[in-house]
């Protein structure tokens, strides 16, 4: 179980998170939505302190940070215990599929390089790219690249996985290879928390869905619910801008 | 003016000449190597932006860019044993060479501090922020990620360092310092046979400049291997193949191959 308690995030006078409570259930997949601006990356940054969050915190599991003044190794427990996958991918563009994904495994969790290899072939199989173990970044396309990255989330055996918007730098022809992974790890209960404008996607495979804005979330509930009846008048606009149609064409 | 040009004293002069390379290496190297150091050090706090550090690193560089190396070659020859002598520290029996190692150590170390600083520049942030979400320390993602690539995208710079102060040694003989163009200077001044000399001279420099940059451009191509595009979907690696050894045959094919694949 994650459960985050009065996050705070100010970047000077814009205070951008306005003390978020959310928590999330082991093996639930909770998708954040919300205008841009929003402060959604901010907070998925926040759980994993590539952000400093200026108040709150966090507790997974029996593992509990006190935002305001962590220790180092508070943050390195928060960061292994967490993986993200972005937006852009970042995969590490002098190492091949199979070392992007290997990395973590030996440099951090310190296992032998050939159980890593093994386990990392495994978790390229199973994104589907078994076949493309030592391409380098350049080589693949951006579905490709995204898979490789979610790869390299799985590979740290985490408690969450954090997603902001894997699908929105890729052309749309590709989006479908990567949503149909993130549904396929979905399945196998793993906890994740997706920011996403795929409004089909965040329907059918979250099972609870946030709606957030200015720093606040607004509302969450069950997708169903929130989708077909929302309470509040600003999640109501903001479903009416982006119909599922409209968040295919962005 | 000299003797009339004899072509048997270029081939003598060449034999002469070719063991005082290893005075031109050995500053080379050393400087190089301190200057390394020197860069790193003072790249740091342009990089992280700490406050004070960073107005003393930009002094330095603003001061080796900005004035001639022989100017500085003099003012540490002459000027630091006065200053150090204010300190009661004698210097007077230390030899020049070390002082010629330290100035252009000092020298390079400047535009190496540059160098450092864009290449780490240029590796991007996310992929920092990916290692640190992977669990690494800023040990670990400064290593294992941002410097081998910061070293293959520096390696062209690097290069053109390298040679340039390989050209600059030649300065060193004004010190005295017994060097390539030291030892020409004595050799064209004994014989007076100028031109022979000054163009055996050039063909060393010449043929060690352009070694350097070959095996430099050897090790970039190494490094840069990652830098592949997709030529097509299918296959594309015997095309590449093909298209790389072509590359690797033309001589005069500079930096610009990778650029060219795409
Ligand atoms: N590093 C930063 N420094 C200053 N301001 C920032 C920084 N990162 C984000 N912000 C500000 O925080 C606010 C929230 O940004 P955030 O990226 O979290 O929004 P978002 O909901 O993810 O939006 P989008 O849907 O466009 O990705 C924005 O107003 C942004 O300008
Ligand atoms: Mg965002």
């Amino acid at each position: 179980m994650i459960k985050l308690t009065q996050i705070r995030k100010s970047f000077g006078r814009n205070e951008v998170l306005k003390g978020i409570d959310l928590t999330v259930e082991k093996g639930e997949v909770v998708a954040i939505l919300g205008p841009s601006g929003s402060g959604k990356t901010t907070l998925l940054r926040c759980i994993n302190y590539l952000e400093k969050p200026n108040e709150g915190r966090i507790v997974i599991d029996d593992f509990s940070v006190q935002c305001r003044r962590p220790d180092k190794k508070a943050i390195h427990t928060l960061r292994q215990k967490t993986a993200m996958v972005f937006q852009q991918y970042n995969l590490f563009k002098h190492k091949t599929a199979l070392e992007n994904v290997m990395e973590g495994l030996f440099v951090v969790k310190k296992i032998s390089k050939d159980e890593a290899r093994i386990r990392s072939i495994e978790l390229l199989e199973k994104v589907g790219l078994g076949n493309k173990l030592d391409s380098y970044p350049s080589e693949l396309s951006g579905g490709q690249q995204q898979r490789v990255g979610i790869a390299r989330a799985l590979a740290l055996n985490p408690e969450v996985i954090l997603f902001d918007e894997p699908t929105s730098a890729l052309d749309p022809e590709l989006v479908g290879e990567v949503l149909a992974v993130i549904r396929k790890i979905a399945k196998e209960g793993i906890t994740m928390i997706i920011v996403t404008h795929e409004m089909g996607f965040a329907q059918d495979v979250a099972s609870h869905v946030v709606f957030m804005d200015e720093g606040v979330i607004v509302e969450q509930g069950k997708p169903n619910e929130l989708f077909t009846s929302p309470k509040e008048e600003r999640t109501k606009q903001f479903l009416k801008r982006i119909t599922p149609e409209a968040a295919y064409s962005i | 003016m000299g003797e009339p040009f004899d072509f048997h004293y270029l081939l003598d002069y060449l034999v002469k000449l070719v063991p005082t390379l290893q005075m031109t290496l050995l500053i080379v190297a050393c400087s190089i190597v301190i200057g390394l150091g020197i860069g790193l050090v003072v790249a740091l706090p342009q990089l992280y932006k700490i406050p004070v550090l960073r107005r003393l690193s930009q002094v330095y560089l603003s001061f080796f860019r900005g004035t001639p190396i022989l100017i500085q070659l003099f003012l540490f020859y002459y000027g630091l044993p006065e200053i150090l002598k204010l300190v009661y520290v004698d210097v007077s029996k230390v030899p020049a060479l070390y002082f010629v190692i330290l100035t252009y150590a000092l020298h390079s170390g400047a535009y190496l501090s540059e160098m450092i600083r864009a290449a780490v520049g240029a590796v991007d942030r996310g992929q920092v922020e990916a290692a640190y979400a992977v669990g690494m320390t800023g040990f670990q993602a400064f290593t294992r990620i941002v410097l081998p690539q910061a070293t293959a995208i520096s390696l062209p710079v690097f290069s053109n360092l390298v040679i340039a102060n390989l050209k600059d040694t030649s300065l060193a003989f004004s010190l005295g310092i017994m060097e390539l163009t030291g030892k020409s200077q004595t050799l064209a001044v004994m014989s007076r046979h100028f031109v022979e000399t000054y163009i055996s001279l050039a063909i060393i420099y010449f043929v060690i400049s352009y070694g350097l940059e070959k095996l430099f451009h050897l090790v970039e191509r190494k490094l840069l291997r990652h830098e592949r595009q997709i030529v097509s979907d299918e296959k594309p690696s015997r095309y590449r193949k093909w298209k790389q050894r072509r590359f690797a045959l033309s001589p005069g094919f500079g930096r610009g191959g990778q650029e060219n694949e795409a």
